[in-house]
């Protein structure tokens, strides 16, 4: 899977304290650290930025390239920002992002081609929430595909994401979301790539539970046709689940879990976990947040202990 | 046609059983095994029940037709709650709004008197509601609680902000809580867990999941309800409490229910339009899984009393 590390940040106070001061160091281990644990691009997301923003990503871009050479995720809405980042770049960059807007398609789409970059779109058109997997396939298939033609951008050069919505509040969201997922591999051959911001399921949920969501989360989208996944890289159990599904390792009870989920989202339904053994405190956590993330038993901010 | 066989559904859950009143009056709420008013699924033990909703003051601001129907017993709140039995009431609703800074500002002793005389006015259970302003609600509710001690009333509402004092006023006198949460699931069952937490025991609870009257939302109530209710039944006990209503409130706060001139002819009369939507909003809550509903209208009532019994006759 193709991590693309999230931790710069502007959200992060850190990262905007030394995006103002010009604070390299912090950004440079930032970015190690990252690349370190196996990010394979590392996103730089350094919000609209309204005033300077093309100052800023290129200093941004040069301040990482200066110690490493993964690739990067330029991340803004700043389409002036964007293009000045993309003109330094050493290896093939990717856009963060464009959405099924019009105007957005226009901004990015075009850049993408120039700078030969790979780009994320979003099913996302201003209409409002994407409501089903059928929305969501069709902004891809009557806004997302045509700007992508008409603009001699690869199919197989974007990454199509289904926009990712908190449970919290979107618990019937998440099945539809996987669905998309699915629907988005048979669109065309080549099939375009796939991604989505793993830890919008989790946002505004207690700390101690957003890691576990993104954990069981992942191989139900895996086993969909996620390709690559905006997610936090320097969570080690995460990686730890990426690595099992990759190396396919039932060696443990834990592993084996994991991988039944991601084989039947694979086959197309959902996981069984009639043979779990939910006595182990951890299978059972894992066992709960499968039932919410399946709409099967109500999500609460203390559902693990019902 | 060829016989159709009815689908029948097996629940591994049950609606919890909450009781509620004195020696004198019992009543219990919930224990349901099946969606409402579906006999031939499941047991139905106990029909919902219809509450009056009575105020601790004259509400001056409340409709010509409500105030023309409850005359001057709504001068004092137990001749009030008599008279609502009266017309079939299984239960009491006492708003202690006089409390509220900006009506009278009343305090606990005013509310430990008003609840003592309505508690020895009638023997129909008492659902007590603060002013719904968090600091107030707890001095009247504690207040309120001790002297309803022994009665097994209802508590209200308890919030996601405010229901730690309310629930160990619950606990100390083996009262019932209503919780209440803004037509939100998940909060609804973070609130049941939050409560059961502190002590309470899961058949101490009413959830109300905020009522949206007919055209103002009734629809998305409906759902939460509905949602709630078969997560209930298919076991989750935190989802699983019986579920309470304020009916009247919110539909006599809508125009419909109020409006005499500027209206389009077909709207017609209006207390002929205003108890249809009272009674349309409680009906179609009923069958969302309604265990108490609140009115206000005695014909309402009595319309609503007379359909929940037709409902509850197994063919």
């Amino acid at each position: 899977m193709i991590v693309i590390g999230e931790c710069i940040h502007i959200v992060s106070k850190q990262v905007k304290t030394a995006i103002e001061n010009k604070d390299k160091r912090f950004i440079q281990e930032l970015a190690l650290r990252q690349a370190e644990k196996g990010a394979n691009y590392l996103d730089l997301n350094i919000g609209p930025q309204r005033r300077g923003g093309p100052e800023v990503m290129t200093w941004m871009v040069d301040t990482v390239q200066e110690v490493t050479d993964t690739s990067l995720s330029l991340d803004t809405t700043n389409r002036e920002a964007m293009e000045a980042g993309l003109a330094r770049c050493k290896v093939r960059p990717l856009v963060n992002s464009t959405d099924a807007t019009p105007e957005r398609l226009a901004a990015m789409m075009p850049l993408a081609a120039k700078y030969n970059a790979n780009i994320i779109a979003l099913t996302l058109a201003g209409s409002g929430l994407p409501s089903s997997a059928d929305a969501r396939v069709q902004l891809a298939l009557e806004a997302i595909v045509p700007a992508a033609l008409e603009n001699g951008v690869n199919m197989a050069d974007i990454f199509l994401d289904p926009l990712v919505l908190t449970i919290n509040g979107n618990q019937d969201q998440v099945q539809p979301t996987i669905e998309a997922m699915r629907f988005f591999k048979l669109m065309s051959d080549p099939p375009p790539l796939t991604t989505c911001g793993l830890s919008n399921i989790s946002s505004g949920a207690p700390p101690h539970l957003r890691p576990l969501l993104h954990r069981v989360f992942l191989p139900m989208m895996r086993g969909a046709g996620l390709d690559s996944a905006i997610c936090d890289p320097l969570d080690d159990e995460l990686m730890a689940v990426r690595r099992i599904l990759e190396t396919r390792d039932a060696s443990t009870a834990k592993g084996r879990l994991y991988l039944s989920i991601y084989d039947s989202y694979a086959a197309g339904q959902t996981a069984d976990i009639s043979s779990v053994d939910t006595s182990d405190p951890e299978l059972r956590d894992i066992v709960k947040t499968i039932e919410v993330l399946e709409n099967k038993w109500i999500y609460a901010h203390s559902y693990l202990q019902t | 046609m060829p016989p159709v066989e009815t689908p029948v559904e097996k629940w591994a859950g049950k609606i919890h059983e909450v009781n509620l009143g004195g020696d004198a009056r019992r009543l219990v709420v919930g224990g349901e095994t099946t969606l409402p008013f579906l006999h031939f699924e499941g047991a139905i033990p106990h029909p919902p029940a219809v509450a009056v909703e009575v105020q601790d003051r004259p509400p001056a601001s409340w409709a010509p037709e409500l105030r023309a129907s409850w005359g001057e017993a709504m001068e004092d709140p137990a001749s009030w709650a008599k008279k609502a039995v009266e017309y079939g009431a299984d239960l009491i609703v006492l708003y202690l709004s006089s409390a509220h800074p900006d009506d009278q500002n009343t305090g606990p002793q005013e509310a430990k008197k008003t609840v003592t005389r309505v508690l020895s006015t009638v023997d129909a259970p008492l659902i007590i509601l603060g002013p719904g302003i968090a600091e107030k609600d707890n001095e009247v509710l504690v207040a309120a609680a001790e002297a309803a001690a022994g009665r097994r009333v209802a508590l209200g509402f308890c919030e996601q902000k405010n229901y730690r004092t309310i629930i160990a006023a619950c606990m100390a006198n083996n009262h019932v809580a209503v919780a209440k949460t803004p037509v939100e699931i998940n909060l609804a069952k973070q609130l049941n867990i939050l409560i059961c937490d502190m002590g309470l025991a899961p058949d101490s609870i009413l959830m109300d999941p905020t009522t949206g009257a007919l055209g103002y939302g009734l629809e998305y109530t409906y759902s939460v309800m509905e949602r709630l209710r078969l997560a209930g039944l298919q076991g989750d006990k935190m989802a699983a409490m019986p579920m309470f209503c304020t009916v009247g409130e919110e539909a006599w706060r809508q125009k419909e229910a109020r409006a005499t001139e500027g209206i389009p002819a077909a709207w017609g009369d209006i207390a002929t339009r205003a108890l249809r939507w009272e009674e349309l909003t409680a009906m179609t809550l009923l069958l969302a899984g309604a265990d108490v509903v609140v009115l206000r209208h005695p014909q309402v009532v009595q319309r609503i009393k007379a359909t929940i019994q037709k409902l509850m006759t197994k063919e």
